[in-house]
């Protein structure tokens, strides 16, 4: 199992850093807070010319070819500059349930499309807050898609969507057009994800998977989210921790840098604790998926990365903003973009709650 | 099949032939002195197998292997819950120290084949009740004395000193100059006159520590292994000389499964325990963080492995893992309500959640408190202050006490 990088992941990791770092302006993104149906565009111009829409898609429709590991990696450069990267993750899930069950044909319409980001996709599996209800109210049949699903990341700018519903009284994956739906902006507070409530009366939509295959597949790709978003939340903690760090080392009071006062070292300390657990756990779970017989412990060790990378980015951002003080409250300073970050990316592809019962579900065989 | 994995099925093997007379059954009921005694037969039959001093020098008993084979070894052995915490520190610091830096070669390596077969055992006498996490705050005086030196003054949470034949210890030689400066490094005869162990009986109810009095003990020069006030380098290598060693995510405690067991066998207000969500986040909690730290391990060793160096996370080990273990058994015994107050004081720390809990604290102090770990992470990954030290530069005997 390649839990150590090689050179091209390490070269992958550096320079999407380093694009994101040189392209990244917190003005741009204070504004983006402000307005609905806006996303980054800066964001996504340089994802598609970076080919990280491509990453992950196989060469022979369009994309690199790469893994999870790679997309990982820019996963953790985007959530380090609070990128609006909905995207990545969802663009991801999408095209992985295309490759793994559509047709020739509708890998053909849309795989070379999502890969060179002329066209964005979306995944809409949650219904009210469960993230994958076993017995989803939205409704296929006769070709025709109808219900509610509330929340979809980037479901305001994608083209497509792959959604979660009940077909013959079985749970189905469907492929629909979004230009079919009714998209209801949420107005939200972290508005460059992109959030619509979507409504779909009787749109034209294709069956992809259905009964078991279509729930292990939902399964599967839901893990593989998390594990980006895991990622991107890695990153989020990191910069947090960088951050504070670097204020602590600065700012002085009573006579001495604030970072010699153990009450903030020691916070700043098991800040670093949580980021390399969670990035230790993001590494082994992205080995793990595409690993020959990984996938037993996959779903497992996704978890793993979602909870400690969940924990560390709440907790980073939390003390980063405490370890500033005053200025660190104020609209201008901006640390409120990774707390609004760390909470929005919380959500996103199944809250705590989920992936801790799935967890242990696991640990006590209790899952089909 | 690499190499590695090769060593570790034969390691493995070995130790499934040997677990029977050694092993976690066969220790069940033993007092102190039986164990230990069953402790050394087993590091006879470890040094005739030849996994003894694993990465030592061949010419010194050992097998001339990599630190890797020694961390395999050490993680298989872990399982079988076999009797070598008495050799732990002397195997572990003070014996590889006294091949490092003792000159009397033939000495050293008489002493070194007894302590890999568990004759003779080795302590290290750092801690006083003035120097703890301030190690170079330390008392303990060597005065010139003849062609020797004359030691006295007193260590403290010295392990195992009360079965011990030899000792390695820091002792203050120039009292005029800051504290640093004016340490050196010697071995002692446990069994010399002057020499006094006294056993401290711990929380738990076990005496593995110990204080160490030492009246006018006479010390050779020969048995010095410091240039004189060159001391404390020789205690920071006894303490840097392995960083990477066989960890458990676990903190040394009961391991997850046992808990997981526990809350399918109770119920919590009529309900099956594992159905309660203040349980099962707990559960989850747990295993997300020992996963981290397993995974941290195994790119370590895999570094290691490919000849790199691995980064620094090593060092969150001990501090992460102990912590969750003392959580998680307060939890454990929560569980069980009144039936959880029952203790018994031989049960292993590893099965039973009271001894894990009423031990756990140890573990968060010795080999440097949480607070320690936490200002070497700040100091030296993230570069973030010193600690204000006003006895910095200042002669030790001007230091206000």
């Amino acid at each position: 199992m390649s839990i150590l990088l090689d050179e091209g992941q390490q070269a992958i990791a550096t320079e999407s850093r380093r694009v994101l770092e040189a392209r990244s302006d917190k003005g741009r993104l204070l504004g983006l807070l402000e307005q609905v149906g806006a996303c980054d565009a800066v964001f996504r111009d340089t994802a598609v010319e970076q080919g990280w829409t491509a990453l992950a898609i196989a060469e022979e429709h369009g994309g690199l070819g790469l893994g999870l590991i790679e997309l990982g990696l820019v996963a953790q450069a985007a959530g380090g500059v609070i990128a609006g990267a909905p995207f990545l993750t969802v663009g991801y899930g999408a095209a992985r349930v295309l490759a793994e069950a559509g047709s020739a044909e509708v890998q053909a319409a849309w795989l070379p499309r999502l890969a060179s980001g002329e066209a964005t996709a979306t995944v809409a599996f949650a219904e009210g807050n469960a993230p994958l209800p076993p017995r989803p109210t939205t409704t296929f049949a006769g070709g025709r898609l109808t219900g509610v699903k509330e929340g979809v990341v980037a479901g305001l700018a994608a083209d497509i969507a792959v959604v979660w519903a009940t077909s013959a009284g079985e749970p189905a994956l469907v492929l629909v057009e979004l230009s079919a739906a009714t998209r209801n902006p949420v107005d939200g507070f972290d508005n460059s994800r992109l959030y619509a409530d979507l409504a779909f009366a009787e749109a034209p939509a294709t069956l992809l998977a259905q009964g078991d295959a279509a729930r292990a597949l939902a399964l599967d790709v839901l893990a593989r989210m998390a594990v980006v978003t895991a990622h991107e939340q890695t990153g989020g903690a990191e910069a947090m921790l960088t951050i504070a760090r670097d204020y602590a080392v600065t700012r002085k009071a009573f006579g001495q840098p604030i970072g010699a006062f153990q009450s903030v070292k020691h916070r700043i300390a098991e800040l670093y604790g949580l980021v390399e657990i969670a990035r230790a756990n993001c590494i082994h779970a992205a080995a793990l998926a595409d690993a020959p017989g990984g996938a037993a412990g996959f779903l497992l060790a996704a978890a793993d990365a979602r909870i400690s990378a969940t924990e560390a980015y709440d907790t980073a951002a939390r003390d980063c903003v405490q370890i500033h003080g005053g200025i660190g409250v104020t609209w201008e300073q901006g640390l409120h973009l990774h707390m609004r970050r760390a909470r929005s990316l919380a959500i996103e592809q199944g809250n705590l709650l989920f992936w801790e019962d799935l967890l242990v579900d696991h640990l006590t065989g209790e899952v089909a | 099949m690499s190499d590695y994995e090769a060593f570790r099925a034969r390691a493995r093997t070995w130790l499934q032939s040997v677990a029977g007379e050694f092993g976690r059954e066969a220790r069940r009921g033993l007092d102190v002195e039986q164990d230990l005694a069953l402790g050394r037969r087993y590091l006879a039959a470890r040094f005739d197998a030849g996994f003894a001093g694993i990465n030592w020098p061949t010419g010194m008993g050992g097998q001339g292997l990599t630190h890797i084979e020694k961390v395999i070894f050490d993680t298989e052995e872990m399982g079988f819950g076999m009797p070598t915490a008495y050799f732990g520190i002397s195997l572990g610091m003070p014996v590889p120290i006294l091949m490092r830096f003792c000159e009397d070669k033939a000495f050293v390596k008489e002493r070194v084949l007894k302590a890999l077969r568990g004759e003779e055992i080795w302590c290290q006498l750092f801690s006083e009740p003035a120097g703890g996490s301030d190690l170079a705050g330390l008392r303990t005086r060597a005065e010139v004395d003849g062609n020797g030196w004359k030691l006295n003054g007193q260590k403290v949470w010295t392990s195992w000193a009360q079965y011990c034949d030899y000792g390695v210890i820091v002792a203050r030689t120039d009292p005029t100059v800051p504290k640093h400066k004016g340490l050196t490094y010697y071995w002692v005869d446990m069994k010399a006159p002057g020499v006094e162990v006294r056993p401290i009986k711990l929380a738990g109810g076990d005496s593995h520590v110990n204080e160490v009095f030492f009246d006018d003990v006479r010390l050779e020069d020969s048995q010095r292994m410091s240039p004189v006030g060159g001391g404390f380098a020789v205690a920071m290598a006894t303490l840097m000389i392995e960083r990477y060693v066989a960890t458990d995510s676990g903190g040394f405690g009961p391991h997850l499964d046992l808990f997981v067991d526990l809350a399918r066998d109770v119920e919590v207000n009529g309900r099956p325990a594992i159905e309660d969500g203040r349980v099962r986040s707990q559960i989850a909690r747990n295993h997300a963080m020992r996963a981290g730290l397993e995974s941290i391990t195994t790119r370590a060793m895999l570094m290691m492995q490919a000849g790199m160096e691995p980064g620094p996370e090593g060092s969150l080990n001990k501090l992460v893992a102990v912590r969750s273990r003392q959580k998680l058994s307060e939890l454990a015994i929560d569980l069980q309500g009144n039936a959880g107050l029952a203790f018994d004081p031989h049960a292993s720390q590893k099965e039973n959640w009271t001894a894990s809990w009423l031990n756990a604290p140890t573990g968060r102090i010795a080999g440097g408190a949480d607070e320690m770990l936490l200002n070497t992470i700040a100091e030296r990954i993230l570069g973030l202050p010193q600690d204000h030290r006003p006895d910095k530069g200042v002669p030790f005997n001007q230091i206000p006490a």
